[in-house]
């Protein structure tokens, strides 16, 4: 057979074969067509049935709910009608008409027993309109009513009880619904779907006048029945028998040519039917036009199915001819590609080869299994040489030569991010990582590894090659130069972190110095104005020594200061007399006061707890700070305030106390007093009126007070003034001051004159206090007036407490005509912040008695009055043991020349025989050759050339001579930390004194040593 | 036997005049030109017009253009007795109210009467309505000569009275009260509904009257115009008449009587809604329906089953709807201080119609929506 008449064939039966296809698919879908309607008929039948069936007990359920529902809106509304609205029968119709739209009838009416019926609008008799009003209605009722003009409603009336209406008993209360309006919800008539829903009494008649199919409205559905051609398996004697006896049911009948199917069910509480008629042909119309609309398509779709055979099997062969004969010609274009590609490929592994080879690189590879199963491991000789492995003898082709020289620290990094790109059946994965391996001849290195995977199509590996490389001398390279890098960081933060710290340093000092270093120079060159005034220079000289004492407090604090923020700085309690602090700090401020013209106000309220356990030097700076702060920021003429006041005892032992600083300054804003205690925060009108300051002031002073237990607040106001208060408690030392009566003074008068009322407050409580009548006036002249009533009146005050320094009259005038009228015996005292040395004179000419400095304590002011009326002179009291050094022996060790000198000058006016060494070597060798009792004491100096105050005193305490190992060695030294201290009793010394030297400190120190018991 | 000839010629020449006359009447008792009147009763053909039947009762009223002054109205009326005719009246007025308050204004109104006729009880309503504060006082004159002064009464003390539905008291009759609406031709519906009768029996037979309410002049005005065409026909005669002050009941009875008295009675006039509904039942009764014809008032269901069953030949159906829709109406103008002229007619007239068997199941569906 040739080739032409097999082609003949093959067409012949592909046509053949599709005409039979064609064929059985149209006998098919015939056959299917038409059993699906069949079908589809039935079907849509059983379901109309039931579908009439759910509609009707729908709607009737709907009507009877309707029904139930107007009921209890009758009961409801009756429930709420209450006399008000019986009051009238506008009343009423309010009430009614409210009731009738908020349930949306068409009437709701109470009736009378006159028949009267009562609406919203109307009041009409109704006895005839109602039929119901004429029976005694004992129970709720449903009536329908054909109304004039074919309006059928439906009423519902129900009996009413105890309610009366202008002297009418209301018999009926009813609502009347519009039948159509009730079922026009429920109606079902549309213009393409011919089904009806009507409502009929029992009997058949038609509550509506609705249409109901082929019967017009109001027309009797029984009557009109009777004559129908009733439908298989419909009996017009069971309809009848089925309204009569209110029982649910269908049936189909021809009526007026038409088929229509009929159900029809009892509505609940009433004598009604409900019913819903659907014509025959809705239905069958339907499934006729489904089941042609079925046929049409299904032809359609066979007549397209054979031609798009055919076209497919056209297609197809013509296809099949092109692709062979492409088939040819691509087999021969791919013969020429793959020697093409194969010449190329070993050129490109040869380059490859020889790149590996110029940059180092020794490859490696691995076959996987489907399973993803490791089957072979390849190292080529150059991995294995940059391992420092010769031959597969000492490194074998498995995964364990290599991973089991792989550094601890990178093992399980590196084995980890292995298999995750092995089992990474995505692909997307790639091995790329550093990790030092452990080679044979030159320990720990760095290499570089990276490869990829070839993958099968469900992404199982196949081979995994990579390369290995070298990267140890890049990576020492890196780790130098990150070490290099951080260096330099720590360093920069270094030395700008010593910058910073050296900045505030210098900030605190300049802040604080300045204050005391003011006083003294001042005082040095009031000294020196005044040299030929021996006690005035005493009195210059005390105050200088009060500022020396504080600045090297400061210079202390200052030192401290460094140590604050590692919270090295402790409080150290001791006994202090707050009255001294008080007394101390004006005279410190005093000389800033006068130069700048302030009026300075100081004194106290309610102490009556004067010594107390605290640290007298950070108290001090506390209030200095504020003190030096007023001032700086008030200007001339302005009022600095100081007061101290007891607030009440806090606790077992504890006195609470409130340091009140106030000044009539520039003020603060509001912003710039949230950050007042913030370091290097200055207020911006305080740098512009070039007022000095490094803003470290406040922060310092906050500090301590948090380190004291306290807190310090600040009001201010901008242009009129701050006040700063500082509550701190203290534990009491000595309990109160004595506040018992002066014997000599219970009942007399005093009169207290101080243009501060304050001060006039205190003193004339401390006055109360010990028994006398204190007056007080914070006026001069009325002061004299005062002083003469009580002359005239034969009255007279025992006591005169007078300030200096008052607007009116000057306190020395005050005094001197206040002693023209008492004479000269009454005590009159001078109460003042000033110095009054310069007046002093002249006041006691004019009759003052004593100079008191405020701020005045109770018990200065007891101490004074129970003197007799006169201030003793201050002599200088010498000591009962002045004399109790004499002939005691000092070894001083000192290299310095000066202290030297200090040192000799203080220790022999208080009667030592000194001997002095240069360092600690040549006191060693002093102690080595001094005989029993050379020596009673060594006081030594730390810091020396040669051997040092440490080494010094542990040389001596090893001397074999049992007569200095016990010798008092005490340490004075500029070395005045804690831990020097410690260092210097650590290194076997008794004592620490520090330098400057505090000579009563010294001398209480030598005492205790050199008289131990 | 000249004398005789001479008595007839003068009869005839008497009904003929007052055939004239009654003929001017009818043109002059000034029926609606409109549809309501056309449709008056149709003496040619007692084959009752479909037509006709279906404009008998207009229920399509809508409000006319005029805008009340007020948005509140209080009206008063009292009728003659609870009876369903008037419960037709009352649905006019109660749509009519329904229509005012769609349109903004509220009707307030109360519609009463006593259980039986009672002049003297329209009196008293009338006077305690007086002491209230309505703004129109309308009545149903239950007796013209007693109620007429007091509405006079009223009307001269500022009240604004008016007289409405079935009967009224006329400036004729001496009453001042300002308008009427309802039936003007009770004399011309008597006349109508006996020559259908008459020309039913061929102008002879014995016939029976039953009135309604005596003194109602509606009652009293149709047994009038019945009694003048009786008296037109010589082989005609009117053998028996009654009151039944509308009651079925009473009407009942009297037919009873009627028909065992007169066992050749032709037919039975009736002048109201009772009357016809308790002839019908008593000539059931006697099983004399083919012999006896009833002419009748009114649309009583039952009536009109009667007319439709061919017990009742022919009844007399007045507008009541129409009535009681133009009584509001009228009220409110006369409300607002219009006086009858323009805006509304001294008299508003409302239509009957007459129909007969082959209208009544028409009649029934239109009235109370019944099919057979």
């Amino acid at each position: 057979m040739d080739l032409k008449e097999q082609k003949k064939q093959t067409i012949t039966f592909a046509i053949w074969g599709g005409i039979i296809i064609a064929t059985v698919l149209l006998v098919t879908t015939i056959w299917v067509s038409n059993n699906a309607r069949i079908g589809t008929n039935q079907a849509v039948n059983q379901v109309s049935e039931f579908y009439l069936e759910e509609l009707a007990g729908r709607r009737a359920r709907v009507v009877s709910e309707d029904l139930k529902n107007s009921f209890m809106h009758m009961k409801s509304a009756l429930e709420i009608l209450d006399e008000s609205n019986l009051k009238s029968q506008e009343t009423l119709r309010s009430f009614l008409g409210k009731v009738r739209k908020l349930y949306n009838v068409d009437k709701f009416a109470l009736v009378d027993d006159n028949g009267i019926v009562y609406t919203e609008h109307s009041t009409v008799s109704g006895l005839s309109r109602y039929s119901f009003l004429s029976e005694d209605l004992t129970k709720p009722v449903i009536r329908t009513s054909n109304l004039y003009g074919a309006k059928k409603q439906v009423i519902l009336a129900m009996p009413v009880e105890d309610i009366f209406f202008q002297k009418s008993k209301i018999k009926v209360c009813f609502i009347q619904l519009n039948i159509d309006e009730m079922l026009s919800s429920l109606t079902l008539q549309t213009s393409d779907n011919e089904t009806y829903c009507n409502l009929y009494y029992r009997n058949g008649a038609s509550l509506t006048n609705s249409d109901f199919g082929r019967l017009e409205g109001g027309t009797n559905l029984l009557a009109a029945l009777a004559d129908a051609d009733m439908g298989n398996g419909s009996s017009y004697t069971q309809l009848k028998d089925d309204f009569t006896n209110g029982r649910s049911g269908q049936t189909s009948f021809k009526y007026q040519g038409t088929q229509e199917d009929l159900c029809y069910l009892p509505v609940e509480g009433t004598n009604w039917m409900m019913t819903i008629l659907i014509r025959d042909n809705v239905i069958s119309n339907q499934i006729s036009s489904i089941s042609s609309e079925m046929m049409r398509h299904s032809i359609i779709q066979i007549i397209i199915t054979v031609i798009a055979m055919l076209i497919v099997f056209l297609g197809l062969i013509h296809q099949s001819r092109k692709n062979a004969k492409l088939l040819l010609e691509q087999e021969k274009a791919d013969g020429n590609r793959i020697r093409a590609a194969l010449t190329q490929l070993e050129r490109e592994q040869m380059a490859m080869k020889n790149i590996q080879a110029a940059m180092g690189s020794g490859p490696w590879s691995m076959e996987f299994n489907k399973k993803g199963e490791m089957i072979s491991c390849t190292w080529t000789d150059t991995f294995r040489k940059m391992l420092g492995y010769e031959s597969e003898g000492d490194f074998p082709n498995k995964l364990e030569s290599w991973s089991d020289l792989i550094h601890i620290e990178d093992k399980d990094r590196i084995m980890e991010e292995y298999w995750d790109t092995v089992k990474d059946y995505t692909g997307q994965k790639t091995y790329d990582v550093q990790y030092q391996i452990l080679t044979r001849d030159a320990g720990w290195r760095w290499f570089h590894s990276a490869g990829r995977l070839s993958r099968r199509e469900d992404g199982s590996p196949i081979t995994f090659v990579g390369l290995f490389v070298d990267i140890n001398d890049e990576k020492e390279m890196a780790q130098q130069l990150e070490k290099q890098k951080t260096d330099l960081q720590d360093a920069l933060a270094a030395a700008q972190h010593a910058n910073k710290a050296k900045t505030t340093f210098l900030n605190n000092m300049s802040h604080d110095i300045r204050t005391p270093m003011n006083a003294i120079i001042g005082f040095t060159s009031l000294a020196a104005a005044h040299i030929d005034n021996t006690e005035q220079v005493q009195d210059y000289l005390a105050k200088i020594t009060t500022s020396s004492n504080h600045l090297l407090s400061l210079i202390n604090d200052v030192l401290d200061m460094s140590r604050i923020e590692s919270g090295k700085v402790k409080i150290e309690e001791k006994e202090t007399s707050l009255p001294e602090i008080m007394h101390d700090l004006k005279t410190i401020v005093q000389a800033d006061i006068t130069s700048k013209q302030l009026d300075f106000y100081i004194d106290t309220a309610d102490v009556i707890h004067e010594h107390v356990l605290c640290d007298k030097l950070r108290l001090n700076q506390v209030l200095l700070n504020l003190l030096s702060n007023a001032m700086k920021f008030t200007k001339p003429g302005g009022i600095v305030s100081v007061r101290i006041l007891e607030k009440g005892t806090a606790s077992d032992g504890c006195v609470s106390y409130e340091f009140q600083i106030k000044d009539t300054g520039i003020g603060m804003s509001k912003e710039f007093q949230k950050h007042v205690f913030e370091p290097f925060e200055r207020e911006k009108t305080s740098t512009i009126s070039g007022i000095q300051g490094t803003g470290l002031g406040m922060a310092i002073t906050k500090n301590i007070v948090d380190m004291m237990g306290g807190s310090i607040s600040v009001s201010s106001e901008e242009g009129k003034g701050t006040t700063f208060t500082v509550s701190l408690q203290f534990k009491t030392h000595s309990g109160s001051v004595q506040q018992e009566a002066i014997p000599q003074l219970k009942g007399l008068r005093a009169l207290v004159t101080d243009d501060d009322f304050n001060t006039c407050s205190s003193v004339t409580k401390m006055l109360s206090t010990i028994g006398m009548r204190p007056d007080w006036t914070t006026s001069g002249k009325e002061a004299v007036l005062r002083t003469k009533l009580a002359w005239e009146q034969n009255d007279n005050y025992a006591v005169y407490i007078i300030d200096w320094l008052m607007p009116d009259m000057n306190g020395v005038e005050v005094v001197r005509r206040i002693r023209r009228i008492i004479g000269e015996e009454t005590p009159i005292i001078i109460l003042t912040a000033y110095d009054w040395s310069d007046i002093e004179e002249e006041a006691r000419k004019a009759g003052v008695t004593a100079f008191c400095s405020k701020p005045i304590f109770l018990s200065e002011l007891r101490e004074i009055l129970e003197a007799p009326y006169a201030i003793q002179s201050a002599e200088i009291q010498t000591s009962e043991n002045d004399n109790s050094f004499t002939g005691k022996k000092i070894l001083l060790v000192e290299d310095n020349e000066l202290n030297q000198e200090i040192a000799v000058e203080i220790l022999q006016e208080a009667g030592f025989i000194l001997d002095v060494a240069d360092d600690g070597s040549v006191a060693v060798d002093k102690m080595k050759s001094a005989a029993p009792g050379q020596y009673d004491l060594i006081l030594m100096d730390i810091q020396m050339p040669i051997l040092n105050g440490y080494e010094a005193t542990k040389q001596i305490r090893s001397l074999e001579n049992p007569a200095f190992t016990d010798i008092p060695i005490i340490a004075m030294t500029a070395n005045a930390f804690d831990e020097d201290k410690k260092a210097a009793l650590d290194a076997g010394m008794n004592g620490h004194i520090a330098k400057p030297i505090d000579v009563p400190e010294l001398m209480d120190l030598l005492k205790i040593m050199l008289n131990p018991v | 036997m000249l004398k005789k000839l001479q008595n007839k010629i003068s009869i005839y020449f008497i009904l003929t005049a007052l055939s004239c006359t009654c003929s001017l009447a009818l043109a002059g008792c000034g029926h609606k030109t409109d549809n309501k009147t056309s449709s008056a009763s149709n003496l040619e053909s007692n084959s009752g017009n479909y037509e006709d039947t279906e404009n008998a009762v207009h229920f399509d009223h809508k409000l006319e253009e005029y805008q009340p002054l007020k948005k509140k109205y209080n009206f008063y009326f009292t009728y003659k007795m609870v009876h369903p005719w008037w419960d037709a009246v009352a649905l006019g007025i109660e749509d009519a109210a329904k229509q005012y308050e769609e349109a903004g204004t509220i009707i307030n109104y109360e519609y009463l009467a006593p259980n039986a006729v009672s002049a003297r009880n329209q009196i008293q309503h009338l006077k305690e309505a007086a002491g209230q504060n309505f703004d129109v006082i309308g009545v149903d004159v239950a007796d013209t000569a007693l109620v007429t002064p007091t509405i006079n009464t009223l009307i001269e003390a500022g009240k604004k009275v008016m007289t409405f539905s079935s009967s009224d008291a006329s400036k004729e009759d001496g009453c001042k009260r300002i308008a009427y609406v309802g039936n003007t031709h009770n004399y011309q519906d008597g006349a109508d509904l006996t020559e259908a009768l008459c020309e039913k029996l061929d102008y002879q037979g014995k016939v029976a009257l039953l009135v309604g309410t005596k003194g109602a002049p509606c009652h009293e005005d149709r047994a009038l115009g019945a009694q003048d065409v009786i008296t037109k026909y010589p082989d005609m005669k009117i053998v028996e008449t009654a009151y039944d002050e509308d009651s079925v009941e009473n009407a009942y009875q009297y037919t009873q009587k009627f028909l065992a008295k007169h066992s050749d009675l032709d037919g039975i006039i009736c002048c109201n809604m009772s009357n016809p509904v308790g002839a019908a039942r008593a000539v059931i009764e006697a099983g004399r329906e083919e012999k006896i014809m009833i002419v009748g008032m009114d649309h009583d269901q039952e009536a009109l089953q009667y007319l439709r069953d061919g017990v009742i030949y022919a009844l007399g159906v007045q507008d009541c709807y129409s009535i009681g829709f133009d009584t509001v109406q009228v009220a409110v103008k006369i409300a607002d201080g219009l006086t009858p002229g323009e805006a509304y007619p001294e008299k508003t007239e409302e239509i009957t119609t007459i129909i007969y068997q082959d209208g009544a199941s028409a009649m029934l569906q239109t009235l109370y929506g019944e099919i057979d």
